[in-house]
């Protein structure tokens, strides 16, 4: 029976990595089929490299890309009067396996078809 | 003389002013109508080709030398249309319009270059419109990804929530997720509230 792969990072085992090295560890694993779960979140810059380095890897046939979604988590400012978001989770897979995601504060719920490759609306 | 003069200094604070707005946002969220509806009312003549079908836009199209004048109040830019942003393209998506395999595959290709083209521009624009479907959830990935990205390189945007005349849009919805950004809400096909756009966009950019 073919099985869902799920690899959990904690943010330790990224903090040494360059850019390069993130990027080419989670497009490596998600082509594989895998699933990551990144403790934190990847920067900005990191996440448009990974964008631009996922449409290069695009082989029509049997990659079509990644979905990544975030879990936030409400955090207080140092003073205590304000809360400001910060991403507690990174979640990031092969488009055609996650499927449905359904999104709340502090909640995350995801559906992951394994199998068949049917596409998946962008 | 004089005027020769006016018209040198004229052309020289242009060139000074000048900046370089990329429309940013999801595949058909409305980049191309709303540069096209932005073309049309200050130089005469739409910008590019639009269509149903996500991914119409595969490269980025240029229009140089804009001006919108508001209230007195002149801004000087260049559009520059990019295709949409998606961290995935199916060619399987595109056959529901009607593509051949192999035009949908064609398509596909083109559409993972254009996105790749559209992050590099991201090193070059001034200013960024981001087109946001309002019928649509705002809160993606590639939503986020270019909002972070603008924030970090410090480029300043407007967010565009388009489509408001289809029954199902909420232009709130974008303002509730994103509420440190300014939200001009519009649709570009009819050119409802764009005069408000273009306002905003005298102030933001100029």
């Amino acid at each position: 029976m073919e099985g869902l792969k799920m690899d959990f990072l904690s943010s330790k085992a990224l903090e040494d990595k360059s850019t390069i090295e993130k990027i080419s560890m989670i497009i490596e694993r998600v082509k594989d089929g895998d699933i990551l779960v990144l403790e934190g979140s990847l920067t900005p810059s990191e996440e448009a490299e990974l964008i631009e380095t996922t449409m290069r890897e695009i082989d029509i046939e049997n990659f079509v890309g990644i979905d990544i979604h975030t879990l936030e988590k409400d955090e207080k400012s140092f003073f205590g009067f304000s809360k400001r978001k910060t991403i507690g989770l990174t979640i990031i897979g092969p488009a055609n396996v996650m499927k449905t995601v359904k999104k709340k504060s502090n909640f995350l719920s995801m559906i992951a078809k394994i199998g068949d490759s049917g596409a998946s609306v962008h | 003389m004089n005027n020769f003069f006016i018209k040198l200094l004229d052309r020289l604070l242009r060139r000074k002013k000048k900046v370089k707005i990329g429309l940013y946002g999801h595949p058909n969220s409305g980049k191309t109508t709303l540069a096209n509806a932005i073309c049309e009312d200050w130089i005469g003549k739409p910008l590019g080709v639009i269509s149903d079908i996500p991914h119409e836009t595969r490269s980025v199209y240029k229009q140089e030398e804009v001006v919108i004048e508001k209230d007195g109040a002149k801004l000087y830019f260049d559009i520059i249309d990019t295709p949409g942003v998606a961290t995935k393209v199916d060619y399987k998506n595109f056959l529901r319009y009607g593509l051949s395999e192999r035009e949908a595959k064609e398509r596909a290709k083109e559409a993972t270059k254009g996105i790749i083209e559209a992050i590099k521009w991201l090193d070059d624009v001034t200013g960024v419109l981001l087109v946001m479907d309002s019928t649509e959830d705002p809160l993606t990935q590639a939503n986020i990804t270019i909002i972070g990205n603008l924030e970090a390189r410090k480029i300043p945007f407007l967010i565009i929530a388009n489509k408001i005349d289809l029954p199902e849009s909420s232009a709130d919805r974008i303002s509730a997720v994103f509420p440190q950004h300014t939200v001009v809400a519009i649709s570009a096909l009819h050119k409802e509230n764009i005069e408000e756009l273009y306002m905003e966009m005298v102030k933001k950019f100029r």
